[in-house]
């Protein structure tokens, strides 16, 4: 399938630019980038080699079925009354790997591989993620409809918030 | 510890004065790997420790493996659907016999050697063993693996111990096994664990994990952010009915209280002021018609926390949990997860009951991720021998010995009943079983 370098591009600079704003603190702007139906979806380790594969009817480490998910915790980061995020970890993403899986009609899909460093408390760690995202296009630009992150850890060393995903 | 914690030295640990108001326990109980390893074999090597939900072996040949104490274990459904456990450990060489956490397989194969185990235990392969054992007369039988001494099923929660001298489950559970029995009768086809988990490493001792599991104390002040950003939620995108949180526990104005149960096992609940919000309430019909009118009340309208000692948690609150704790070290402890529901639960009250769990009870949730912080910070502390003690006085003059009404109506006769789940007077228990046994060393 051809897909024109343009788009590739733009779907590679939003994938960036999320991550960017994540580490950046950048919290109402990185909301921005999510359409108000958008999915965040973080699915459980169903055993030692499949994730759960039905959010709704099975355990997730995060499941936000619209934005109002990743609004709620940005909420309770910025109240500074939330134990576990006051401190703030200190976080770097790296992704690489961007591919756009596919295109249809308004909707393109795409795929991507994340490293998280953190550093809080206890010292620094790093996880690994495989992305999963759903674009649409609009008037406005290409808005995020999914964001599924597979998270390879599965044994996990303190709090895990958006900000480490 | 310098060795002489033996028996005056552990005594001294827990300062137990309650007739003079006293109540305290030294927090090298958190910090020191010798008693650590003490614990290992005088408690969870010594007595009944919970192993796992039988719906994680629900068919014959099906398997789960877990631990007690330093032994790796297994639990294995027989074709009779009885329940066995076994060290799960080839009597070859010892290495682990089952590939996974949990899963099927007509025998057990050690993928070391090839040695192989029927699901009862015996050993049925050993690979080349003419070659080198010979043709005649080899009993295969001295290699079956070694059952562990003890399993029992409560109603679906199996426990296990490695020594006979235990006492029955029954008389173990005590008090505690009315909480069970809470649980379980909310469902006439039983419970089952929800696909998915999620295993945390806490960087504390793990007698922090049950503590914090029934500190009724500490939810007006760790959990007010998560009870804020709920209601900010609800009225953000005007949610309704199952889709709400029973909030009025979360900022500390309703009644509840806290019971030691006896044998170390201790419970915690509180009124919910909107019961409709919780996803058993859809079978409220089916309960009154079915159960007791106390029952009804209690499994309705108060959430629970129950921590059986040693090493498992059951909260039925908006959402069900088991919780199981494995001691890793002094300072650090794993924890599992797991979402427990009704069999053939209607699909919206298993949604709700499930996002209500994501939200609150993971390390990646909006709760449990504070009260990690908060157990992690007083294992920091715990470290200063020149503030040594940990007080558990709160509530210690207005304790009922014995039963209270609520206690009564459901026929279950704890040790103390306190009219706060604020209150620490529950902990007395704990602590109290936690020194017998490291005692008991025989």
């Amino acid at each position: 399938m051809d897909i024109d370098t343009d788009l590739k591009r733009d779907v590679a600079e939003l994938i960036n630019w999320e991550t960017t704003l994540l580490d950046r603190r950048e919290w109402d702007d990185w909301i921005d980038l999510f359409a108000e139906d958008a999915v965040y979806w973080v699915p459980s380790w169903a055993d030692e080699e499949r994730t759960v594969s039905d959010p709704e009817t099975q355990l997730n480490l995060m499941y936000f079925r619209n934005r109002g998910g990743i609004e709620d915790r940005v909420f309770r980061i910025e109240s500074r009354d939330s134990y576990a995020s006051l401190p703030l970890d200190r976080t770097v993403h790296i992704v690489s790997n961007i591919l756009v899986a596919g295109v249809a009609d308004d909707e393109i899909s795409a795929t991507a591989n994340c490293l998280v460093h953190s550093f809080g408390k206890h010292g620094g760690q790093t996880r690994a993620s495989l992305y999963d995202f759903k674009f649409r296009k609009t008037e406005a630009g290409l808005k995020i409809v999914l964001k599924k992150i597979t998270l390879i850890d599965d044994k996990l060393e303190g709090p895990v918030d958006i900000y480490h995903l | 510890m310098d060795g002489s914690f033996q028996k005056n030295g552990l005594e001294a640990l827990v300062d137990d004065r309650v007739d003079e108001g006293v109540f305290r326990v030294d927090r090298s109980v958190y910090t020191d790997q010798e008693i650590f390893e003490a614990e290992i074999e005088r408690i969870f090597e010594k007595g009944w420790v919970y192993l796992c939900h039988e719906s994680q072996v629900p068919e014959a040949n099906c398997y789960f493996a877990t631990d007690i104490g330093r032994h790796p274990v297994v639990v294995v459904r027989q074709k009779d659907d009885s329940l066995s456990g076994f060290i799960n450990v080839c009597s070859h060489r010892g290495a682990l016999l089952t590939p996974k956490k949990q899963g099927k397989a007509a025998t057990l194969t050690c993928r070391f050697h090839g040695w192989s185990y029927s699901c009862d235990g015996r050993c049925v392969r050993i690979k080349n063993e003419k070659e080198g054992f010979g043709e005649d007369g080899f009993d295969r039988s001295q290699y079956d693996l070694n059952p562990i001494a003890k399993l029992a099923n409560y109603r679906g929660f199996v426990f296990g111990c490695l020594v006979d001298d235990v006492e029955p489950i029954e008389e173990y559970l005590g008090a505690a096994a009315t909480w069970i029995d809470l649980m379980v009768e909310q469902s006439p086809e039983g419970l089952e664990i929800v696909p998915g988990s999620s295993t945390y490493v806490i960087r504390g001792n793990w007698k922090m994990q049950l503590e914090n599991s029934v500190d009724g104390y500490h939810v007006s002040t760790v959990h007010r952010v998560f009870a804020s950003t709920v209601r900010n939620r609800e009225e953000r995108e005007s949610l309704k009915g199952l889709k709400q949180t029973e909030g009025g526990r979360l900022v500390g104005i309703v009644p509840s209280g806290a019971y030691d149960l006896g044998n170390g096992h201790m419970s915690i609940w509180a009124q919910h002021t909107t019961p409709e919000r919780r996803p058993i309430f859809k079978k409220k019909e089916w309960l009154e018609a079915n159960l007791p009118e106390a029952h009804v009340e209690w499994i309705l309208e108060k959430g629970r926390n129950l921590a059986l000692f040693p090493n498992v948690m059951l909260m039925d609150n908006p959402s069900t949990q088991i919780r199981y704790v494995k001691p890793i070290s002094a300072d650090r402890a794993e924890v599992t997860v797991y979402c427990i529901a009704p069999v053939g639960e209607d699909a919206e009250a298993r949604a709700a009951r499930l996002r209500k769990f994501e939200d609150f009870y993971l390390t990646a949730g909006m709760a449990t991720s504070d009260d990690m912080a908060a157990l992690e910070d007083t294992m920091a502390g715990s470290f200063a021998s020149q503030a040594q003690w940990s007080d558990f006085n709160r509530g210690i003059q207005t304790m009922t010995h014995g039963a209270d009404e609520g206690a009564k109506a459901v026929g279950f006769d704890p040790v103390s009943s306190s009219e706060s789940w604020e209150n620490e007077t529950l902990f007395f228990g704990f602590y109290r079983r936690w020194r017998d046994m490291m005692l008991d060393q025989d």
